[in-house]
């Protein structure tokens, strides 16, 4: 029979493949935009048992990171603070708030309270907070501006490949060892006078650093990681064991 | 007011449509949620901007998310819960240690605990204890699991039914009133040397004069205890100083299995087998037995003899002996007991000749032994023997160690037991029903024999404190659950007199009792929470300075310093030990191949049947004959043939007795079990470990093995041979069945190659460099450059292992010690079958002779010796496994270790292909989740539930996860595994390192030496050494410094970072075996000719 097809499905081969390469880039973008960390965890607000706003105690009041996640710089695990450390002061202070009745409830029964796992890694992955903690990267560096946070939430993607971000160039977030659980600290804060009497500058480096008005974070961190012998592991038997 | 939308009527034609199941329920609750305009959560509107429009663009969204969505791709809440109040000490993830104690029947080990998170994970030797050294064995290691055995009885039981603590309370308080002065009270303890143990008994007999205490352990032979005390005195113990013993002579003793308690003595031993350079000594072990064992694989000579001679054998040494030393005891003894006598089995002269030689030589300096389970006489000749060497006092000291006279046996407990004499009867531990000798009484009127069921079903009132509810709790009226030792308060004595402390890692987890609390308990004494009862012990011993201090310092180290060991001086009271042997003396005709002996032994990996549930130590290869899960006869390969039977073939063990019963037949015991045939056992004798097929203990337990016990009376604990006294006949005769055994090594030809290299001292001597020479057909390749490239091997500190094949006994404390720290999970037998068990090091076990065998051909080697080499992942610098993963799972570290990332893993299992030492793992089954064992689902088809996995059940019990190391990665199916030199470690002690550098720019490394692998701090004879080999001092790099120092399939270019010690015997050269001792390896002749 003459002509069994019509003129338009000519062009149907190249539509379809037009459309299929179409689809797959489409595929692919949005898998690398939104099935990544980035996307799914960062920004992650669960609504906790006891309502806590870091800001309050941190920023406010003045409290130290330690005062509750007292093991930070001796343990992997940062702990969450157990309930007679917020009966401390809130057996006088605050002591017929609402929102506090969960932990009034946990001091009197026994029963821990449970609070909502934000900051968690997998399984395979064994993660060391004193390793970091003592050798100049705050607080802020991963979890973000928690002092200012009144429900916390995710800031960072904790994604391997974030990890490997710092792992491979510390200098970008290393910061003086006094200044680690301040979390306000900006690199403008340094006076390079002081900071290079007290740590020195980097090798090869012919410039004055203490003459300058302001270091940068990469200054900074370059002159703590040659001091501090600073060499984040980056085979997989640092993390994986 | 709210609007309230009408849904259009339903149409005519009858079809229904509807947007969501509530709608089609028309459930109110739907019919609310429509009528709320919102779904919880959104703003508020001004109801006067809302169109229906917009209100179905909203309900559909809404919807969409609400119930139908994807509510289940949320990602899951999971929880931090902190305490309420701190434990004291506790930082969450951080290891905190303890030490504490295991007590066992020689003596205890003293160890440390490992504990995360309020829970023990891990046991450790305690390094600060003078004699064990730091040194754990199978059993120390395995007993952490013991303590999540989900198995493990949770409950009281009163007559079979749940009961309560208050109750078991009353009923003790009831029968307090029944016991009066004691005149039916009977304990049943096992071997246990607990000071505060004897003080409680000590306030019972106070209370109950005529109470009956009885010590049983199946292990355990009163045979030796009878001889020390008749030939040294009362309450004390032989303790050999091998430190100072250049000859060891062993007959039929397994002194070098850790398993029977001296892991000191062990050390002490293979210290002096410790060479540095061929210009060091060694020290030279003999040894005579029917079957291999560990020391017999260590032995330099080593001759064949079935158990039942043995004495015969003690005594024609003993004569030779005599004759050169002229010594008057042994002359006298030898004469009380008419040696020589006529009939047993032809004894090489020439063979004990120059052995008695080198003994008398090194008079003073030598040591023999007798098995602790031989019969007295062998006892007796070899006390009488050492006192002619010279020895007591200074190879062998007499060192006090108290033993309760009034401790009577079993045998005299089950004869009270059949008069009905018994009336409350305390059975604390062990398993009675299970490993107590069969015919322990006679019925009095059927003259049947009664085994121990039988009797204790006599008893009105049988309390039963016991870890598993088993076959003894099953006839008891009361069960009591037991505490474990790392539950409980307690103390307890090394086998050298030395004073431990017990301390408890964890409150009972079921709320069991420990033997004290229950003897607390039965004196009416309130119930005790904390140490106080061990402290008072404790205080009696009169510490030093303020109690307080003392004692916490006694918790700390584990040990008490003040109370020190005491030795008598030696004299040999020949006299009382000539009256004994003539007494006891046996000489059983020799076993044939018609009427072969039944040796019973304990097994390494059950004891006598305890660690019936223990998963670990039922996987675990057997030493010797590789077997997992099940015991199997081990005879020679000759027995074998005339029998006509090979290995996993079952046979039938028959033994009838003298002693005949109501209807004139002489009582028989019979076995059914399956026969494995191993080289170097002597023929005419057939080996059964016991401990297997224990009932009622746990699903391990169940269908594992053989019970032996069926076969052991009290007249015949340890060998069965028709004699014509108790038995009359033994009949071994083939079934023809099979059996599937589980082996984990089937091949034991080391076919030529130079993989496990020996040679004699004297070898050794003359050409210091042999090891480089005896590759056999490992022709080493000059040169081959690797076209692999890895990332530079730059760190500052570089790992490696190093294993001295000297010291190595094939003890296989490293294995499970492994296992405990790696989180391996067991597989279970059909899964060893198929050769997939998981453990990351394996101990290969070789045997070699002189004349050259064809093992594929069916020949068996004569007399071989036999080598034991560890094998785990060799760490190679140019790994075949890292190149071929396609994934790139498995990658080269900085610091010389082959890094597995079980995530990455996609389980190609190319690289266990490629492997040449085939030490790579597979997790076929997720095996920590699944059901382990051969539970057919479709039997027919061969089809278990591991292969359906994913529709079995999954989970392991909560207890059994207790156990994990948190710092380890729990793999999952389709992941591979292998040996990373415990990098977890390797971690901890960098972060450590790095922490203490903190914010300066002190070293980062870390301090040599003060860390190492798991499988090095188990073994017993220090065997591995792990350490840095860039350091020139760290221990490690001073053994790969050696001149035996070698590697495995060199020729490969792998460069291995794990290094072996080539082995060295020690041959008398006078003997006349000495040419066949130490040819593991093909000597340079050999070597040569190939080549030519």
């Amino acid at each position: 029979m003459a002509n069994f097809f019509p003129r338009w499905t000519n062009w149907l081969p190249l539509q379809m493949a037009i459309a299929g390469i179409l689809i797959a880039c489409g595929l692919t973008a949005a898998t690398w935009y939104y099935v990544t960390p980035k996307y799914t965890k960062v920004g992650y607000q669960p609504v906790q048992p006891v309502p806590f706003p870091h800001d309050i105690h941190v920023t406010q009041l003045g409290m130290d990171c330690r005062y509750c996640h007292s093991f930070v710089e001796v343990a992997a695990h940062s702990n969450v603070p157990n309930t007679q450390t917020c009966m401390n002061c809130h057996q006088q202070v605050q002591k017929d708030n609402p929102k506090l009745e969960p932990v009034r409830q946990s001091w009197e029964s026994g029963k821990p309270v449970e609070w909502v796992w934000l900051h968690r890694t997998v399984d395979y992955v064994f993660y060391d907070h004193s390793a970091h903690v003592n050798r100049g990267i705050s607080c802020f560096s991963c979890h973000g501006p928690v002092n200012h946070m009144s429900t916390v939430y995710i800031d960072k993607p904790h994604s391997m490949k974030w990890c490997l971000e710092c792992h491979r160039n510390p200098e970008n977030f290393l910061r003086p060892e006094d200044q680690i659980f301040n979390l306000d600290w900006k690199p403008e804060d340094v006076k390079p006078a002081e900071f290079v009497a007290k740590y020195g500058q980097p090798h090869g480096v012919n410039e004055d650093w203490s003459k300058k008005k302001h270091l940068t974070q990469q200054e900074i961190g370059q002159t703590l990681k040659e001091r501090w012998h600073i060499q984040p592991t980056e085979n997989c038997q640092g993390c994986h064991r | 007011m709210k609007r309230v939308f009408q849904h259009p009527p339903a149409p005519a034609t009858g079809k229904k449509y509807w947007r969501s199941l509530g709608e089609y329920r028309d459930t109110p609750e739907f019919r609310d949620w429509l009528e709320r305009e919102f779904p919880a959560g959104a703003s508020e509107l001004n109801e006067n901007e809302w169109s229906r429009r917009d209100f179905m663009k909203l309900m559909g969204a809404s919807m969409a998310l609400a119930g139908l969505g994807l509510t289940s791709c949320r990602r899951p809440q999971l929880h931090l819960v902190p305490f309420t109040k701190s434990a004291e000490w506790t930082v969450p993830g951080k290891f905190l240690y303890y030490a504490t104690a295991m007590p066992r029947r020689t003596g205890a080990i003293p160890l440390i605990a490992t504990t995360v998170d309020g829970r023990p994970i891990k046991l450790e030797g305690n390094p600060l204890h003078p004699a064990s050294g730091g040194a754990t064995d199978v059993y120390a290691q395995a007993s952490i699991l013991d303590l999540y055995d989900p198995a493990r009885s949770r409950r009281f039981l009163n007559k079979g039914k749940d009961s309560s603590r208050a109750d078991f309370d009353a009923y003790l308080e009831k029968l307090r009133g029944q016991i009066g002065s004691g005149d039916g009270l009977a304990f049943l303890v096992e071997e246990v040397h607990s000071p505060t143990r004897e003080r409680l008994r000590a306030e019972v007999e106070k209370a109950c004069p005529n109470m009956m205490w009885c010590v049983y352990d199946a292990g355990l032979s009163e045979a030796q205890n009878y001889a020390t005390r008749t030939s040294f005195g009362e309450n004390v113990r032989l303790l050999p100083r091998f430190d100072r013993a250049d000859v060891v002579f062993a007959l039929d003793s397994d002194f070098l299995d850790c398993g029977e308690g001296d892991l000191a003595g062990a050390r002490a031993f293979t210290n002096r087998r410790r060479v540095r350079s061929s210009s060091d000594t060694m020290n030279r072990l003999y040894v005579v037995e029917n079957r291999f064992t560990i020391t017999g694989a260590m032995a330099d000579h080593r001759a064949r003899c079935a158990a039942s001679q043995i004495p015969a054998f003690a005594a024609a040494l003993a004569a030779k002996i005599a004759d050169i030393t002229k010594d008057g005891a042994l002359t006298s003894l030898l004469g009380a007991i008419n040696w020589p006598t006529e009939g047993g089995e032809e004894i090489d002269d020439e063979w004990l000749n120059e052995a008695a030689r080198d003994l008398v030589s090194k008079s003073g300096a030598s040591i023999v032994l007798a098995g602790q389970q031989q019969p007295v006489v062998t006892q007796l000749l070899t006390h009488a023997i050492n006192s002619a060497l010279k020895n007591i006092g200074r190879t062998l000291v007499v060192r006090e160690f108290a033993r309760n006279k009034n401790n009577k046996s079993i045998l005299q407990l089950a004869d009270r037991m059949n008069k009905g004499e018994i009336k409350q009867l305390f059975i604390l531990g062990g398993d009675p029903v299970y490993n107590a000798p069969r015919a322990a009484a006679q019925d009095p009127e059927k003259k049947t024999p009664l085994d121990w069921a039988d009797l204790q079903k006599k008893v009105p009132d049988v309390v039963r404190l016991g870890y598993h509810e088993d076959a003894t709790s099953g006839i008891s009226q009361w069960h009591v659950p037991m505490a474990h030792y790392l539950e409980s308060w307690g103390d307890a004595l090394t086998s050298e007199g030395g004073y431990l402390a017990i301390q408890p890692m964890i409150l009972p987890l079921f709320g069991g009792l420990s033997e004290i609390d229950l003897l607390n308990a039965l004196l009416g004494r309130p119930k005790v929470e904390g140490p106080e009862l061990i402290q008072e012990t404790y205080r009696a011993t009169k510490p030093a300075g303020d109690f307080a201090t003392a004692w916490s310092n006694f918790l700390r180290d584990g040990f008490a310093a003040n109370v020190p060991a005491r030795d008598r001086p030696a004299s040999f009271n020949g006299g009382a030990a000539a009256t004994a042997a003539q007494q006891h003396w046996t000489a059983p005709p020799a076993p044939t191949t018609d009427s072969p002996e039944i040796v019973l032994v304990r097994s390494y990996a059950m004891d006598d049947g305890r660690y019936a549930n223990n998963a670990w130590l039922q996987e675990m290869p057997d030493p010797m004959t590789k077997l997992t899960w099940d015991n199997a006869a081990i005879m020679s390969p000759a027995m074998a043939k005339s029998l006509g039977v090979e290995t996993g073939d079952l046979i039938q063990v028959s033994i009838s007795d003298t002693a005949k019963d109501q209807n004139n037949e002489p009582i028989r015991r019979e076995l059914v079990i399956a026969a494995y045939v191993s080289p170097g056992h002597v023929d005419d004798s057939i080996t059964i470990p016991l401990g297997y097929g224990r009932k009622k203990t746990g699903p391990l337990a169940e269908d594992s093995g053989f019970n032996a016990y069926f076969l052991r009376t009290a007249t015949n604990p340890h060998f069965v041979v028709a004699d014509g006294k108790n038995i009359e006949g033994v009949r071994v005769s083939k079934v023809g069945k099979k059996y599937a055994l589980a082996c984990t090594q089937e091949h034991w030809s080391i076919e030529g190659r130079g993989v496990v290299r020996e040679a004699t001292a004297d070898h050794y001597r003359a050409d210091a460099k042999f090891v480089e020479k005896c590759g056999g057909a490992d022709e080493p390749v000059a040169n081959i450059f690797s076209l692999y490239s890895h990332p530079p091997l730059d760190a500052a500190q570089q790992w490696g292992l190093n294993v001295d094949l000297n010291v190595c006994t094939g003890c296989s404390a490293c294995v499970i010690a492994c296992q405990a720290e790696n989180n391996i999970p067991i597989v279970g037998k059909l899964q060893v079958q198929h050769g997939r068990a998981m453990h990351w090091l394996r101990i290969d076990r070789y045997y070699a002779s002189a004349k050259p065998f064809n093992e594929d051909n069916g020949e068996f080697p004569e007399n071989p010796e036999m080598v034991h080499q560890p094998m785990m992942c060799q760490h190679c610098e140019n790994a075949p496994c890292e190149t071929v993963c396609p994934v790139n799972a498995t990658i080269h570290s900085e610091d010389g270790l082959n890094v597995m990332a079980y995530n990455r893993c996609v389980g190609t299992r190319y690289c266990a292909n490629n492997c040449p030492f085939k030490v790579r793992r597979f997790n076929f089954f997720d095996y920590n989740q699944r059901p382990i064992g051969k539970k057919k689902i479709a039997g027919e088809f061969g089809i278990y539930r591991e292969y359906v996995a994913p529709f079995t059940e999954k989970g392991a019990p909560d207890v059994t996860k207790m156990q994990k190391n948190p710092n380890v990665t729990v793999r999952m199916r389709g992941v591979m595994e292998k040996c990373s030199l415990c990098v977890q470690r390797i971690e901890e002690a960098k972060i450590a390192a790095h922490v203490r550098a903190g914010a300066s720019g002190e070293s980062l490394k870390i301090p040599r030496d003060s860390f190492t692998t798991a499988c090095a701090q188990a073994c017993p004879h220090e065997a591995i050494t792990f350490g840095d080999i860039k350091d020139p001092e760290s221990k490690v790099s001073k053994l790969k410094q050696q001149d035996r120092n070698y590697r495995l399939l060199d020729y490969l270019n792998v460069n291995a970072r794990t290094s072996y010690l080539a082995r060295i015997r020690n041959p008398n050269p006078k003997m006349p075996d000495a040419e066949d001792i130490g040819v593991a390896s093909p000597t340079e002749e050999e070597h040569g000719s190939e080549h030519s």
